[in-house]
């Protein structure tokens, strides 16, 4: 009677049918799903992208590009993964990825003149950071703002730290402009992906900048925010202005483009040859 | 740093259909009735849907959903039997006693009665070798992956096994 017993204990259903097995599947099935559904972790391509800034960890939601993490070492890869696997369900889907890696290279070789794709912000790390973020995809190619600036303009006057670390934390770095954000006396400040990106990125959105600078160049102008005005960054009303309502332009057409008037006092679109005249009158 | 690196996990989606049925197979047997079957069932894939980020990609899935199969079992085995204290009256039936009568759906006579016969010896064992027997025989895991799911070492894995055959023997 043993070799029986052994036989039992191993068939399927012990010695039993279930009956109706596939309608209870069914059944609990509907049940996980809908419980599951509460849950959800948004579904996310990922791919690594090549491009001149280096290779790019992309992740695109149904929503938009959720993530763009510079690689900088080879463990930096599978940390990431392991990272936003905990918000993010990553399937393998190459196309739209690749299409991001084309984007970003047109940019930044200049061909594209903006990116067009939508952003999910949903790895923003508190919602804070995400409105600072959502406030710093106002700033246009060719402008830059001051850390103290996005601060206000996102209502936290004296956060220019915080808008640091949520420039530091930007889950979608080229796409979020991080890089248009800098110091209030002109110089470039940090970056996430190292300061040469920061500059690389600011070049071919229009500044003239070389490797190893730290200052935005002499011909930069600055806006104001409050007047709809711009001006030589030495400017005599520009050393009263409140620096939290500037933002900083590449050259005048970017100004102009923006939709700023030069100021009257130190004719930022004056040419070449009339500086003599306005040099003594600033 | 070539794309060949990226290498994801499987989705989850996957793994449940993978799964399900034997996750489910394994519930009704031990859980002896639907309904806790099928709550069993849901609490399983929740609770490895939330864990399944944190799992190492090289791990074997399977011991690791059997240990949450496992792990939810039990709990509800303590939790049921701390309910059973207070709200069954002294002369009612237990489950156990049940079970006893013909079953509907036996393969013929002689199995089914086996069958009930060996499910009473089965409710007899202590639990953990009870789950040993159910994941070594049930579920066909091997050593390795019963110590996984029960979170304990292969050798004591291997004797809760034995030692819970040798007694099915004897009584059979």
């Amino acid at each position: 009677m043993f070799m029986k017993m052994e036989k039992l204990i191993r068939s399927p259903g012990n010695g039993f049918k279930v009956e109706g097995f596939e309608e209870l599947l069914r059944h609990a099935r509907r049940r996980v799903d809908t419980a599951l559904k509460r849950i959800w972790r948004p579904e996310a391509a990922v791919g690594v992208v090549e491009s001149p800034l280096g290779d790019l960890l992309v992740a695109m939601t149904h929503r938009g590009i959720v993530l763009n993490h510079y690689l900088l070492d080879d463990g930096d890869l599978a940390a990431t993964l392991e990272k936003i696997r905990l918000q993010l369900d990553l399937v393998e889907n190459p196309q739209p990825i690749k299409e991001v890696g084309v984007e970003i290279r047109r940019y930044l070789a200049g061909e594209a003149k903006a990116l067009r794709r939508n952003i999910d912000l949903h790895l923003a790390a508190s919602p804070f950071q995400e409105k600072i973020l959502r406030k710093l995809q106002e700033v246009p190619r060719g402008a830059v703002v001051s850390y103290q600036g996005l601060s206000a303009a996102a209502g936290a006057p004296k956060g220019a730290r915080a808008v640091g670390n949520a420039m530091h934390n930007n889950p979608v770095p080229i796409y979020v402009p991080c890089h248009r954000v800098i110091a209030s006396d002109g110089g470039l400040g940090g970056y996430a992906g190292g300061a040469r990106r920061k500059v690389q990125l600011l070049r071919s959105e229009g500044f003239a900048l070389e490797d190893g600078d730290v200052k935005l160049p002499g011909k930069s102008v600055w806006g104001h925010r409050a007047t709809n005005i711009y001006c030589r960054t030495n400017c005599r009303t520009a050393a009263r202005a409140d620096r939290s309502r500037i933002l900083f332009f590449a050259d005048p057409q970017h100004a102009q483009q923006a939709g700023l008037r030069p100021c009257k006092i130190c004719r930022p679109d004056a040419r070449v040859s009339d500086e003599r005249a306005i040099c003594r009158k600033t | 740093m070539g794309r060949e690196k990226l290498q994801l996990p499987i989705a989850f989606e996957q793994i449940m259909q993978r799964h399900e049925r034997e996750i489910m197979r394994y519930l009704l047997r031990v859980s002896g009735n639907r309904e806790d079957a099928a709550d069993l069932f849901q609490d399983t894939w929740l609770r490895a849907y939330r864990a399944y980020p944190t799992l190492d990609p090289a791990r074997d899935v399977r011991p690791w959903l059997y240990a949450i199969a496992v792990n939810l079992c039990r709990n509800r085995a303590r939790d049921g039997a701390r309910r059973a204290r207070v709200i069954v009256a002294e002369n009612e039936e237990t489950p156990a006693e049940n079970t006893r009568g013909k079953p509907d759906h036996a393969l013929n006579e002689n199995d089914g009665y086996a069958a009930v016969h060996l499910r009473d010896l089965m409710s007899a064992l202590p639990a953990r070798q009870r789950e040993a027997v159910h994941l070594r025989y049930f579920a066909g895991l091997d050593y390795a992956g019963i110590a996984a799911a029960m979170d304990c070492s292969q050798d004591s894995a291997r004797a809760n096994v034995s030692h819970a055959m040798k007694k099915l023997k004897s009584l059979w």
